[in-house]
C-alpha cells in the first residue's frame, strides 16, 4: 500500500468501480404496486384513527357527541406514517437498484403488519414504553432499522459459506449468548429476559432463535444423508440415531433451562418447536416430532410439579374466570377485548385499551403481550383473520423458497427461517385466544420492542437473499465429521 | 434394516415441506376458530358481562336505566350527588334481596349486577340498531328493565316475615314470571349506593350477623323437612316404585314403638287420629307421615331420588339471572346409591331431613312443577328490555319437564288434601282461601342444637288452574302449619285479587 492518502474523487471513483457491478437497475412492478395499496390501507386506518380520536376528544369536551364529523376527519400523526411508508419506498428503490432477482411479496407483507403495529402504537397510551418521546415514535424507529437490516441482508448477503461452514461456531455463539443471560440477565416482570450492556439492552433470545435456525439448518443437511442408515435400539424401542438423539436432548436440556432460570414460557416453546418441526423437514418422520413433544410434555410436567411460575401459567390457561381479579386478570381481559371486538370490530381508536390509564382495568403489557388482542377489538374478526392471513402469506413465501432452493442446507434455512416467524405469531396469538397456555414472546413485526423488530426484520432479509434466482450455485458442502 | 429406513433417502425435502405447510395452515386455522369462538359465539355473553371494564366503565358514568315493578310502579331511579354524578335510589327497602343495589365503591349485587350491561346502556336493547349505533358514534342506551315483579305483594311479604329472618319466593307457574322474591332482614340500598353514605353503610352490613347482604331466597340453603316429601312422593310416583295406593303394613305399628333401619329409630308422632290404618299416599301427605317417606325413600332407592330431584333442579345452581345456590339431596360421596351414605341417612332424606339442603327458590319450583302438570318453566323476573332505539322482549319459555302430568294430578290431588283435608287442615288452615282449592305442604324442619324449627310452606293455587306458586321459609319460626303457611295463604289471596 502506498502511504499517500487518495483524494476524494479518487476514493469516490473506486468505490463507485467497485459497487458497478451490483448496480443492475430492474424494476420490481408487482412489489411496488402491492406497496401501493398497503400504502393505501394504512392511510385509510390513519384517517379513521386520527377521526375517532377527534371525535372522542370532541365528545369528551362537549358532554355529548359532535353533531357532524366537519373539521374532524384527520389523519393520525400523519408525520409518523410519511416517514414509515418513505422507509418502505427507500427499502424497495434499494432491491429495485440492486436488481437481484428475488422475492416481491415479503417486504408488502411485513410492510403491513409493521404499518398496523405502528396505528396501534400511535393509539395506546404513550407512557406505556419508549426512550425516545413516547411508544409510536419510538417503535417507528425500530420499524425503520427493522427495514434497514431486511434490506442490508436482503442485497449484502450474496453466499452462505460464512454461515454453513462456522455451524459450531454459530452454536458456540447461541449458547453463549444464553448463558450469558442466564447469568447477567435483567429480571423484568419475573422473567430473566433482558440483558443490558452499558446503555445497550435488549433480548437475546429473539437474536438465538436466529443462530438456532443457522446451525440446524448446516448440522442437519449435513448428517442427513449420512445417518438415514443407522438407527439405534434401546430393548424394544427404536430410537433415533445417535447424532439425531444427542442434539434432541440437548435442546430439550436447553428449553427447560430457558424455562427454569429465564422463566421464559414461550422462548422455550418457540425454540423446541422449531427444532421438532425442522427435524421433521430433514428427516421426513413425524415420529420424531411426536417423540420430542411427548419429552417436552414429560419435562412440562416435572416443571409443573416443581416451579410456582409454571404452574400458574397453566392453572390461568385452564380456568382463568376463577381468578379473573388476580393471576387471570391479563388473560381474561384480552378474552374480554376480543369479545368487545366481535366481528367487526370497534374500529381503530373505539377499542378500550387505553382504558387501563384511566381507571383501574385494561390489559397489562398490551403494547407487547397482547398486541393481538387490541387487534382483535378494535378490528374485529375480519381482521384478526387478515393478520393471521398475512403470517399464512409469509410462511408460504418462506416455504416456497425452501422448495426452490438448490440444496437442502438452504432449504432447511428458509424453512426454519419463515418457521421461526410463523411459529412464534402461532405461539403468542393463540396464548392471547387462550388456546395454549399464555407466554410473554412478541407477536412478530407488530410488537412494540426493538430486539423483535430487528432480528425478524434480519429474517425476512436473509429470506430475500435465499429467493435470488440469479445467485450461483452453492459450493460443495465440506464434510466434515466433528 | 426396516422400510421406513429404505424409504427415508429418497423423501425429497419439498414434500416435508408441503407436510409443513399444511401443518402450520392448520394451526392457524385453529387461532381463526379459537378467534371465532371468542369473537362471534361469545361475544354477547362476555362483552355483556358485569366483570367486562366497557360495562363497569359505562356503569360508573352512565345515568342508568329504570327499573320498574310489573304494574309500571318505580323500584329504582336515579339522582345526581353533589358533583354531578348519578347514583341509584331505590322505591322501597323490600326488594333489597332481589334488586340489589349499584354502587360506584362497591360494584353491584342483584338485578342490578345481573343485567348492569342493559341497565347501563352497553348493550343495545335492538342488536341491529345497535349495529348502527356503531358507525353513528352515539353513546350507550341504558333501558329501563320491566320486570316481572309485584312491589305491593314483595313489600307485603316482608311485613308479614316480619322481624324473623326468612324468604318468600312466588311466581306463576304457567310463564315462570317471579312475582316476589323477598328475602329478610332487608337493607337500605339506597345508603350503599349514595357515596355520602356508602362506606359507612356497607362496612355495617357486612359485619351484621343477621348477614341482610346475603340473599336468601336463592342463596340461603335450608334444611327443608315435611315440604321436601313433595320432592320423594315425584320420585317415588315417577320411577313406578308406588302408586297412589300403596301402604306399608308395618307403618301404623310404627307410629308408636319407631321404624327402626340399621338400629336407627324414627320416631312419628304428628298423626295419632290414623290409629292402626295402613296409610295411603294422598292420606300419607295429608298427616305428613315420616314413616311413609322413609320407607317410600328405600323402596324408590337413592339412585332414582337423586337423579328425579336432578330433574327438578337439583345437583347445579339454577339457570337464572341472579346466581343461586346448588340444592342437594344429599351430602354425596356415600357409597348407598345416588350418593347416600346408608339407609338411615335415604330414609331420613326421604322426610327432608338427613343431608338434604334446599334454596327457598328450589322449593318455590317444585310446587310451579307441580302446579303446570310437571313442566317448569325457565323462572325469570324481566318481561321486557326498553331502550331508546327499541325493546327486547323476554319470553316465557319451557325450562324441561320434570315428571309426567300423571304424576303432577296425583301429587296436586294429595297436596289439595294437606291443606283442605280434614286431618291436613289442622296444620295447615293458614294456607286456605275462602272459595278458591290450595294445593300445598307444610314443613317443620329440626335443626338441632335445641334451636326451634325452620317454618316451611310449599303450595299453589288455584288447584285446578293455578296461576300462583310459592314457597315461604321463617327460619326458627317453629311448626310450618303454625308460621309459614298463614304467611303463604295471605300473600296468595291478595295475588290473586281476593
Amino acid at each position: 500500500m502506498t502511504a499517500r492518502p487518495m483524494s476524494p474523487p479518487e476514493a469516490s471513483a473506486l468505490l463507485w468501480a467497485r459497487l458497478r457491478p451490483y448496480l443492475r437497475p430492474r424494476p420490481r412492478w408487482r412489489e411496488l404496486s402491492l406497496l401501493g395499496l398497503v400504502g393505501l390501507t394504512l392511510w385509510v386506518g390513519s384517517l379513521t384513527l386520527g377521526t375517532t380520536l377527534n371525535v372522542q376528544a370532541a365528545t369528551l369536551a362537549a358532554g355529548q357527541p359532535p353533531p357532524s364529523l366537519d373539521g374532524l376527519i384527520a389523519a393520525s400523526r400523519p408525520e409518523l406514517l410519511a416517514i414509515y411508508l418513505l422507509a418502505l419506498l427507500g427499502a424497495h428503490l434499494a432491491l429495485v437498484v440492486v436488481g437481484r432477482r428475488t422475492d416481491q411479496i415479503l417486504l408488502p407483507t411485513i410492510g403491513l403488519l409493521g404499518g398496523l403495529s405502528l396505528l396501534l402504537m400511535e393509539r395506546l397510551p404513550q407512557d406505556l414504553a419508549g426512550r425516545l418521546g413516547g411508544l409510536a415514535q419510538t417503535q417507528l424507529v425500530w420499524l425503520v432499522l427493522g427495514l434497514a437490516a431486511m434490506t442490508a441482508a436482503g442485497v449484502a448477503i450474496r453466499g452462505d459459506a460464512w454461515l454453513r461452514r462456522y455451524k459450531y461456531t454459530w452454536a458456540a455463539v447461541g449458547v453463549g449468548l444464553l448463558l450469558l443471560t442466564f447469568v447477567l440477565g435483567r429480571e423484568v416482570n419475573g422473567q430473566r429476559l433482558t440483558l443490558q450492556i452499558g446503555p445497550f439492552s435488549g433480548q437475546p433470545t429473539e437474536l438465538l432463535k436466529v443462530i438456532l435456525v443457522v446451525f440446524l439448518a448446516g448440522y442437519l443437511s449435513e448428517n442427513r444423508p449420512l445417518l438415514v442408515e443407522q438407527s439405534t435400539r434401546v430393548g424394544p424401542f427404536r430410537l433415533p440415531p445417535v447424532p439425531y438423539l444427542v442434539p434432541m436432548v440437548a435442546m430439550w436440556a436447553i428449553a427447560l433451562g430457558v424455562v427454569i432460570v429465564q422463566r421464559d414460557l414461550g422462548a422455550a416453546l418457540l425454540l423446541f418447536a422449531v427444532f421438532l418441526l425442522l427435524l421433521y423437514v430433514a428427516t421426513a418422520r413425524w415420529g420424531y416430532v411426536v417423540l420430542g413433544i411427548a419429552a417436552f410434555i414429560a419435562g412440562g410436567g416435572l416443571l409443573y410439579a416443581a416451579f410456582g411460575h409454571v404452574r400458574t401459567r397453566v392453572d390461568i390457561w385452564l380456568d382463568p374466570f376463577s381468578r379473573a381479579q388476580e393471576a387471570g386478570y391479563q388473560v381474561v381481559q384480552a378474552l374480554h377485548a376480543f369479545a368487545r371486538g366481535g366481528i367487526l370490530g370497534s374500529g381503530l381508536g373505539g377499542g378500550l385499551p387505553t382504558i387501563g390509564t384511566s381507571l383501574p382495568g385494561g390489559i397489562p403489557e398490551i403494547h407487547t403481550d397482547f398486541p393481538f388482542a387490541a387487534l382483535g377489538e378494535e378490528l374485529g374478526l375480519i381482521g384478526v383473520l387478515a393478520v393471521l392471513g398475512l403470517y399464512l402469506v409469509l410462511i408460504e413465501r418462506g416455504l416456497r423458497i425452501a422448495a426452490s432452493a438448490p440444496d437442502e442446507y438452504r432449504a432447511i434455512l428458509a424453512a426454519g427461517l419463515s418457521l421461526v416467524v410463523g411459529v412464534q405469531a402461532f405461539i403468542i396469538a393463540a396464548g392471547n385466544l387462550k388456546l395454549i397456555p399464555l407466554t410473554g414472546i412478541t407477536l412478530p413485526f407488530i410488537s412494540y420492542g426493538g430486539s423483535s423488530l430487528l432480528a425478524n426484520g434480519l429474517i425476512v432479509g436473509v429470506l430475500l437473499a435465499l429467493s435470488d434466482r440469479g445467485v450461483g450455485a452453492p459450493p460443495a458442502p465440506r464434510r466434515n465429521t466433528s | 434394516m426396516t422400510a421406513a429406513a429404505r424409504r427415508r433417502p429418497g423423501r425429497s425435502i419439498g414434500r416435508t415441506l408441503t407436510g409443513l405447510g399444511v401443518a402450520l395452515s392448520l394451526a392457524f386455522g385453529a387461532i381463526a376458530a379459537g378467534a371465532g369462538y371468542w369473537q362471534v359465539l361469545r361475544s354477547q355473553d362476555l362483552a355483556a358481562s358485569p366483570d367486562d371494564i366497557a360495562v363497569i366503565a359505562a356503569s360508573r358514568q352512565v345515568v342508568r336505566g329504570v327499573i320498574l315493578d310489573r304494574d309500571g310502579g318505580t323500584l329504582a331511579t336515579s339522582k345526581r350527588d353533589a358533583n354531578g354524578e348519578p347514583y341509584r335510589v331505590y322505591a322501597s327497602r323490600s326488594v333489597s334481596g332481589v334488586i340489589g343495589y349499584a354502587s360506584r365503591l362497591y360494584g353491584s349485587a342483584g338485578l342490578e349486577r345481573a343485567y348492569d350491561a342493559q341497565i347501563s346502556g352497553v348493550v343495545p336493547a335492538d342488536p341491529l340498531r345497535g349495529l348502527l349505533r356503531k358507525f353513528q358514534g352515539l353513546p350507550s342506551d341504558p333501558q329501563t328493565v320491566q320486570t316481572t315483579l309485584s312491589l305491593a305483594i314483595q313489600e307485603r311479604a316482608v311485613k308479614l316475615l316480619g322481624a324473623d329472618t326468612g324468604a318468600v319466593v312466588m311466581l306463576n307457574p304457567q310463564t315462570g314470571a317471579i312475582i316476589a322474591l323477598a328475602s329478610t332482614p332487608i337493607y337500605d340500598a339506597t345508603a350503599i349506593s349514595n357515596p355520602a353514605t356508602s362506606k359507612a353503610t356497607f362496612e355495617a352490613l357486612q359485619n351484621d350477623p343477621s348477614q341482610p347482604l346475603l340473599p336468601r331466597a336463592t342463596q340461603g340453603l335450608y334444611v327443608p323437612g315435611s315440604v321436601f316429601k313433595i320432592v320423594t312422593a315425584i320420585a317415588a310416583l315417577e320411577s313406578g316404585a308406588i302408586n297412589p295406593d300403596t301402604s306399608y303394613a308395618e307403618q301404623p305399628a310404627a307410629e308408636t314403638k319407631g321404624l327402626t333401619i340399621s338400629g336407627y329409630t324414627i320416631h312419628d308422632g304428628h298423626h295419632t287420629q290414623t290409629g292402626s290404618r295402613a296409610l295411603t299416599f294422598p292420606e300419607a301427605v295429608e298427616v305428613s307421615c315420616n314413616v311413609y317417606f322413609a320407607l317410600t325413600a328405600l323402596k324408590t332407592g337413592g339412585e332414582a331420588l337423586d337423579a328425579r330431584a336432578e330433574d327438578l333442579g337439583f345437583g347445579k345452581p339454577l339457570l337464572f339471572p341472579l346466581s343461586t345456590s346448588s340444592s342437594q339431596v344429599t351430602g354425596g360421596g356415600g357409597e348407598f346409591g345416588g350418593g347416600f351414605r346408608d339407609a338411615v341417612e335415604l330414609a331420613t332424606a326421604g322426610f327432608g331431613q338427613g343431608e338434604t339442603f334446599v334454596t327457598p327458590l328450589q322449593m318455590a319450583l317444585v310446587a310451579a312443577a307441580v302446579a303446570n302438570g310437571g313442566t317448569i318453566m325457565q323462572p325469570r323476573l324481566v318481561d321486557a328490555f326498553v331502550g331508546r332505539d327499541g325493546t327486547t322482549t323476554v319470553n316465557a319459555e319451557v325450562w324441561r319437564r320434570a315428571m309426567s302430568s300423571q304424576t303432577a294430578a296425583e301429587v296436586t290431588a294429595a297436596m289439595i288434601r294437606a291443606v283442605e283435608g280434614e286431618l291436613g287442615r289442622q296444620f295447615t288452615s293458614g294456607a286456605q282461601i275462602a272459595g278458591i282449592q290450595v294445593a300445598g305442604k307444610s314443613g317443620t324442619a329440626e335443626i338441632g342444637g335445641g334451636t326451634e324449627p325452620h317454618s316451611w310452606f310449599i303450595g299453589f293455587a288455584p288447584a285446578d288452574n293455578p296461576t300462583i306458586a310459592i314457597a315461604v321459609v321463617v327460619e326458627h319460626g317453629g311448626r310450618g302449619g303454625a308460621r309459614a303457611a298463614p304467611i303463604a295463604g295471605d300473600l296468595m289471596r291478595m295475588a290473586l285479587g281476593l
